[in-house]
C-alpha cells in the first residue's frame, strides 16, 4: 500500500539516485546557507501504524521525510543507505494536532499581569496583529508540543473588532520563524445586546467603524488612480480593506445561538461571504442553517456545563455530533483563554470525549487535525501525514485521543523535537532518582 | 387454589408493576420535585468487568449483588437474592463511586468566610444546597461523595462538610456523619491575598507571616483547652468565673487533640514543609495537602509525616505559585508511598475525573487499577471514610457506577450511579426526562401562541396601540424570554456567556474559584 502526491509523477524516494542528487543539492544548500540545518539527511520513520488521518490507517508503515516535508507513506519503500531510520515498532505516528484557536505564546503566568499580552484596551483594534507578542520562549510551549499540539491557531482580543490571527509552528527560535500563515483572519465580536437592540451602541461602532473603513479605501484607490489626494493614514481602517475586499476571512464570534443568529444575519447584510463561526455548543441551534450556507464553525469547548440550568448534562459533549450530523464543517477547540492555554495540551481528549457522546471516532481525530488545518487554510500543509506536507507528526503508544496513551517523539517540520524541554518531562526523572535516593537512607 | 392462582396473578403483576415502574423511573431537572430514587430491597449487577479498588482487583465476568444498600456479594455466577432487580451489565464495567476530595460543587457563593485570617468556627454544612443542579450533573460523571471545602482566602479556614450526593434530600442528610471532622487551611498566595485587589489589606502578606499566625493561633488554642480543662465543674464551679467560649479555639484545639483533620491548600515545597514542622511542634499530624502542586519534591518528607496528597493532575502556570506544577506530581508521591489521590476543585471538571485518574497513567506510567484508587479509595481514605465507601468489598455501601466501557478510557461514558443502592443516575431515565420536558416545552409554547391568535382575533379588545409589542409574538421573541430572566454573565475570554436559570449556588466562576479564593 503506497499513497504518493497526485502531483507529481515521480516519486523521488523511490529512486536512490533522485536522493543522492537531492542531497547534494541540498548539502550545497546547507554548507552555503544553512549550517545548521537538520534536513541535510533523508529520515525514515518505520514499524509504525500510521495514521494519516485523511486515509484508512496503515500498520507497520514507513514514512520517508525530505526537507521538512512528507516524502512518501507506504509498506515496500525503498530509502537511500545513508537515509537516518528510526524505528518505531509497536508505536502509532499521528500528524500534529491543530489547536484552532488559542491565544498559546501570550501569556506565561496568567495572574502575573506583566507577562500577559492577551487583551487590548479599546473597542477597535483591527490593526493588531496577534502573532508579534509570541514569547518563543515560553516555557508553556514545550508542554503543548509534548501533547502533541504542533501547530496553533494564535488569535487577539479585546474590543469588538480585535484584530488579525496567525497559525504557527509551536516552535521555533523568533515568532517570525514560527509563523506559518499571517493573516489569517480578522477577529470580531458581535455584541451580544445587539440582539434585541438595533440601537445597540457597539454595534453602531462596529457599522460605522466598517463604512469608514470602505470610505478610507475607495479614497486609496481613488489616489492611486490619480484621481484624488491620498486620504490621511489610518492604521486601523487601512487594516480593514483586505477584510472589506473579500481577501481574508471574518472570524466571528458569538456565545449564545440568537447572537449567533443576529452575527450571521449582520454577516449577510454585510456582504461578508467568507466567514469561520466562532462559538460555544450553543451552535448545534443552528446547525441546519450553517450547513446549507457552509459556514464553517470554530466549537470552543465540548467540555463545558450547560449553558442553560434545564439543558441536559452533555449538552456541550454532543454539540460536534450534532454538528457533523448536520453536515457543518467544524474543528473543536477549548475555551482558548483562561486555564485553557496552559493546558492546551488536553485539546485531544475533548474530542475524544465528543465521540463518547455519539461523534464518529475517526471525524474526532479529523477535528483536531485536518479540519482545523482545513479551515485554517493550511490544509494543504497540515492536518494529515500526506505526501507534500510538512513533516509534523507524532509518535503516540496508542490512541492519540486517549489520556492513557503517552507520546514518546515529536518531529516538528521533520526535525525531532527534544521532549526534555517539557517542564514536566524535565523534572520527573531528577526528583524520582533524588525521592528514591533519599527513601533508600 | 383459586385463592393461590389470584395470588401468584397478584405477584405477578406486582413484578410486573414494579419492573416498568423501575423502567420508567424519571428524575426531574428540579430536585425537589424528583422522588428519591428507591432503594430497592436487592439488585444484581450481571457479568460486567468490576475494579474493586480492593485487594480482589480487577475481576471479569462476575456479577456483584447489592442488598438493602450494601454490597452484599461480588463473584461468579451469584444465586440473585430475593426479589432482586437484575441489571445485565455484560460489556460494562463497575467501579466504585468516585470519590472528589476538594469540591465547592454544593456551595458556591458561600465558600469563603474571608473576613477573618482564622474563621475555624465557620461551618460548611449550615451552608449545602442539596438540589443544587451540579450535584445532578457530578452523579452523571459517576461521582459518589464530595468533600465541601471552604475555600482558601485565609491561614485557617471553616470546618468542612463529606456529603454523599443523595440529591434532594434534606441538607443534614447528605452529610456522611462518619467522616472524620476535618477544617481546610491554607497557605501561600491566597491567604496573604496576592491576587486580588483590597482595600483593607489584612495581616499576613507574606509566607512567614501565614507560618507564624497559625502557629500563634495553635498556642492559644492549647492555653483555651487548658484553661477550660482545668476549669472547675459541678459545685466548684459555683464561685469561679469559667473561661468564655470560643468556637474558633475550640474547632483548632480539636486540631491539635487529634480529632479533626487539617486539610490545607497548599502549592510549593517551602510552605508544606514549614506547616509539617509547626504540626510536629504540637504533635500534630496533617491530613492531606489539597492541590499540593510541588508535593513531588518533598514526597519522601510528606511519607515520613504520614500527610496525604490531593492533587490536580495537570492545571499549572494560572499562578506564580504554580509554575513548578507537573502532570507527574501525583505519580511521583505515589511511588514515595504517599497517600495520593486526584480531586476536582471544579463543578464541570468533577464530571469527568476518570480522564484524570487516566492521566496518571499517561504522566508516570501509574498502573490503571492504582490510577482508579487515585479517584476513589485513596481519597476514601484521605477522609477516613473508606470503611463505608470507596471501593466494592461485601458489606460497603453500594456506592458504584456503570460504564459502557474502559472506565478510564475517553471513549466511555457513565451508564449508571448508585447512592446506597438507589439510582440517582441512569442515562436512559435522563433521556426520557428531558423528552418529557421537550414536550411540556412546545405545548407551552402551542398555549402562548394560541393565546396570541385569540388576542388578535378578539376586535372588541382595544388595540394595544401604546405597546411596541409585534402583534403575535413569534418564535424568536418568546424562545428569547424563555431564555431572558435573570441572566447571569460571566467574561469568558473576550465575549459575554450567558448563563440562564441557575441559582447563585450553582455558578461557577473559574476566575473567582481560581485566581482569587479557591
Amino acid at each position: 500500500m503506497t499513497t504518493t502526491a497526485s502531483s507529481t509523477s515521480s516519486e523521488p524516494t523511490m529512486n536512490p539516485n533522485k536522493v543522492n542528487t537531492l542531497k547534494f543539492l541540498l548539502l550545497l544548500l546547507a554548507l552555503a546557507v544553512l549550517p545548521a540545518s537538520a534536513w541535510a539527511k533523508t529520515l525514515v520513520l518505520t514499524g509504525a501504524t500510521v495514521h494519516p488521518v485523511s486515509s484508512e490507517s496503515i500498520d507497520d508503515a514507513t514514512v520517508v521525510i525530505e526537507e521538512g516535508l512528507i516524502a512518501a507513506i507506504g509498506t515496500d519503500l525503498e530509502w537511500s543507505a545513508d537515509a537516518e531510520v528510526i524505528d518505531l515498532a509497536g508505536l502509532h505516528l499521528f500528524p500534529g494536532f491543530v489547536h484552532p484557536a488559542t491565544q498559546l505564546g501570550l501569556v506565561e503566568i496568567s495572574s502575573v499581569a506583566g507577562t500577559v499580552d492577551t487583551s487590548e484596551m479599546g473597542s477597535i483594534n483591527a490593526a493588531l496583529r496577534a502573532e508579534v507578542a509570541i514569547n518563543h520562549d515560553s516555557y508553556i510551549l514545550p508542554n503543548t508540543i509534548a501533547g502533541g499540539v504542533l501547530t496553533a491557531h494564535i488569535m487577539p482580543d479585546g474590543g469588538l473588532i480585535q484584530g488579525t490571527s496567525a497559525v504557527v509552528n509551536l516552535d521555533g527560535w523568533s515568532w517570525q520563524e514560527m509563523v506559518i500563515r499571517t493573516p489569517v483572519g480578522m477577529h470580531l465580536v458581535y455584541p451580544a445586546a445587539a440582539v434585541d437592540d438595533e440601537n445597540n451602541e457597539d454595534l453602531k461602532t462596529i457599522n460605522r467603524v466598517l463604512d469608514l473603513a470602505r470610505h478610507h479605501h475607495a479614497a486609496s484607490l481613488a489616489a492611486a488612480e490619480g484621481d484624488a489626494a491620498p486620504p490621511p493614514r489610518n492604521d486601523q481602517l487601512e487594516a480593514l480593506a483586505p477584510l472589506l475586499n473579500g481577501d481574508q476571512p471574518l472570524y466571528l464570534r458569538a456565545n449564545r445561538y440568537d447572537v449567533m443568529e443576529a452575527a450571521l444575519d449582520w454577516a449577510d447584510e454585510q456582504g461578508f461571504e467568507n466567514i469561520v463561526l466562532m462559538a460555544n455548543s450553543d451552535v448545534q441551534y443552528l446547525a441546519d442553517r450553517l450547513a446549507r450556507d457552509d459556514v464553517p464553525v470554530i466549537l470552543r469547548n465540548v467540555y463545558a456545563l450547560p449553558t442553560r440550568r434545564w439543558e441536559p448534562y452533555d449538552m456541550a459533549f454532543v454539540a460536534p455530533a450534532r454538528l457533523a450530523e448536520a453536515g457543518v464543517r467544524f474543528a473543536i477547540a477549548d475555551s482558548g483563554g483562561g486555564m485553557d492555554i496552559a493546558n492546551a495540551r488536553n485539546l485531544p481528549f475533548q474530542a475524544g470525549s465528543a465521540a463518547a457522546h455519539g461523534l464518529d471516532k475517526a471525524d474526532a481525530l479529523k477535528s483536531v487535525t485536518l479540519w482545523p488545518a482545513e479551515i485554517l487554510g493550511v490544509g494543504d500543509q497540515l492536518g494529515s501525514i500526506e505526501v507534500g506536507k510538512r513533516a509534523s507528526l507524532f509518535a503516540a503508544t496508542g490512541d492519540a485521543l486517549e489520556p492513557m496513551s503517552r507520546i514518546e517523539r515529536v518531529w516538528i517540520d521533520g526535525e525531532e523535537y527534544d521532549l526534555s524541554r517539557d517542564h514536566g518531562r524535565d523534572l520527573y526523572p531528577r526528583y524520582r532518582e533524588r525521592n528514591a535516593t533519599m527513601q533508600k537512607r | 387454589m383459586i385463592r393461590q392462582f389470584t395470588l401468584v396473578v397478584l405477584v405477578a403483576l406486582l413484578a410486573l408493576f414494579s419492573g416498568l415502574s423501575q423502567a420508567q423511573w424519571a428524575p426531574d431537572i428540579e430536585a425537589w420535585n424528583s422522588p428519591q430514587p428507591e432503594q430497592a430491597e436487592a439488585v444484581v449487577f450481571r457479568n460486567a468487568t468490576v475494579w474493586t479498588a480492593d485487594e480482589a482487583g480487577i475481576l471479569e465476568n462476575v456479577d456483584v449483588t447489592v442488598r438493602d444498600g450494601q454490597i452484599d456479594a461480588i463473584g461468579e455466577d451469584l444465586r440473585a437474592p430475593r426479589n432482586a432487580i437484575e441489571i445485565d451489565a455484560t460489556g460494562h464495567h463497575i467501579t466504585p463511586g468516585i470519590i472528589d476530595a476538594h469540591s465547592h460543587a454544593a456551595i458556591l457563593g458561600g465558600v469563603n468566610e474571608a473576613s477573618r485570617i482564622s474563621t475555624a468556627d465557620v461551618r460548611i454544612r449550615d451552608v449545602i444546597d442539596p438540589e443544587s443542579i451540579n450535584i445532578y450533573r457530578q452523579l452523571a460523571g459517576g461521582v459518589t461523595t464530595i468533600n465541601l471545602l471552604h475555600g482558601s482566602a485565609n491561614a485557617i479556614g471553616g470546618q468542612m462538610a463529606v456529603v454523599k450526593l443523595r440529591w434532594g434530600d434534606e441538607p443534614d442528610d447528605l452529610v456522611i456523619d462518619s467522616a472524620k471532622p476535618g477544617i481546610k487551611f491554607a497557605l501561600g498566595e491566597n491567604p496573604k491575598q496576592s491576587n486580588w485587589s483590597n482595600d483593607t489589606p489584612r495581616y499576613p502578606r507574606t509566607r512567614q507571616g501565614v507560618a507564624q499566625i497559625i502557629r500563634e493561633k495553635f498556642q492559644k488554642a492549647a492555653d483555651y483547652q487548658a484553661a477550660m480543662d482545668d476549669a472547675p465543674s459541678g459545685r466548684g464551679a459555683r464561685d469561679t468565673v469559667l473561661p468564655r467560649p470560643n468556637h474558633e479555639l475550640a474547632a483548632i484545639a480539636e486540631i491539635l487533640s487529634g480529632v479533626r483533620d487539617i486539610h490545607s491548600h497548599a502549592y510549593r515545597a517551602d510552605e508544606m514543609l514549614a506547616l509539617m514542622e509547626l504540626a510536629e511542634d504540637f504533635g500534630v499530624t496533617i491530613g492531606t495537602f489539597q492541590h499540593v502542586l510541588e508535593g513531588y519534591k518533598i514526597a519522601p518528607q510528606m511519607a515520613e509525616h504520614g500527610v496525604g496528597g490531593s492533587s490536580f493532575i495537570d492545571w499549572y502556570a494560572f499562578k506564580y505559585e504554580a509554575r513548578d506544577a507537573i502532570a507527574f506530581n501525583p505519580a511521583l508521591m505515589h511511588q514515595s508511598g504517599v497517600l495520593t489521590g486526584l480531586h476536582s476543585d471544579n463543578p464541570e471538571l468533577a464530571r469527568r475525573m476518570n480522564l484524570e485518574a487516566a492521566k496518571a497513567v499517561r504522566y508516570g506510567q501509574v498502573d490503571e487499577h492504582e490510577a482508579l484508587k487515585m479517584i476513589t479509595l485513596y481519597p476514601a481514605a484521605q477522609l477516613r471514610i473508606d470503611d463505608r465507601t470507596g471501593s466494592l468489598a461485601e458489606g460497603k455501601d453500594a456506592d458504584l457506577v456503570v460504564w459502557n466501557g474502559h472506565p478510564l478510557s475517553v471513549y466511555s461514558r457513565v451508564d449508571q450511579t448508585w447512592v446506597d443502592g438507589r439510582r440517582y443516575f441512569d442515562r436512559e431515565a435522563d433521556r426520557r426526562m428531558h423528552e418529557a420536558l421537550e414536550k411540556e416545552r412546545q405545548e407551552l409554547i402551542a398555549q402562548v401562541l394560541d393565546a396570541g391568535d385569540e388576542g388578535d382575533s378578539d376586535a372588541s379588545e382595544p388595540a394595544a396601540a401604546e405597546s411596541d409589542e409585534p402583534d403575535t409574538p413569534g418564535m424568536r421573541s418568546f424562545a428569547a424570554h424563555l431564555t431572558s430572566g435573570m441572566p447571569q454573565h460571566t467574561h469568558l475570554h473576550g465575549f459575554t456567556a450567558h448563563l440562564v436559570g441557575y441559582r447563585p449556588s450553582e455558578l461557577s466562576h473559574d476566575d473567582y474559584c481560581l485566581f482569587h479564593f479557591e
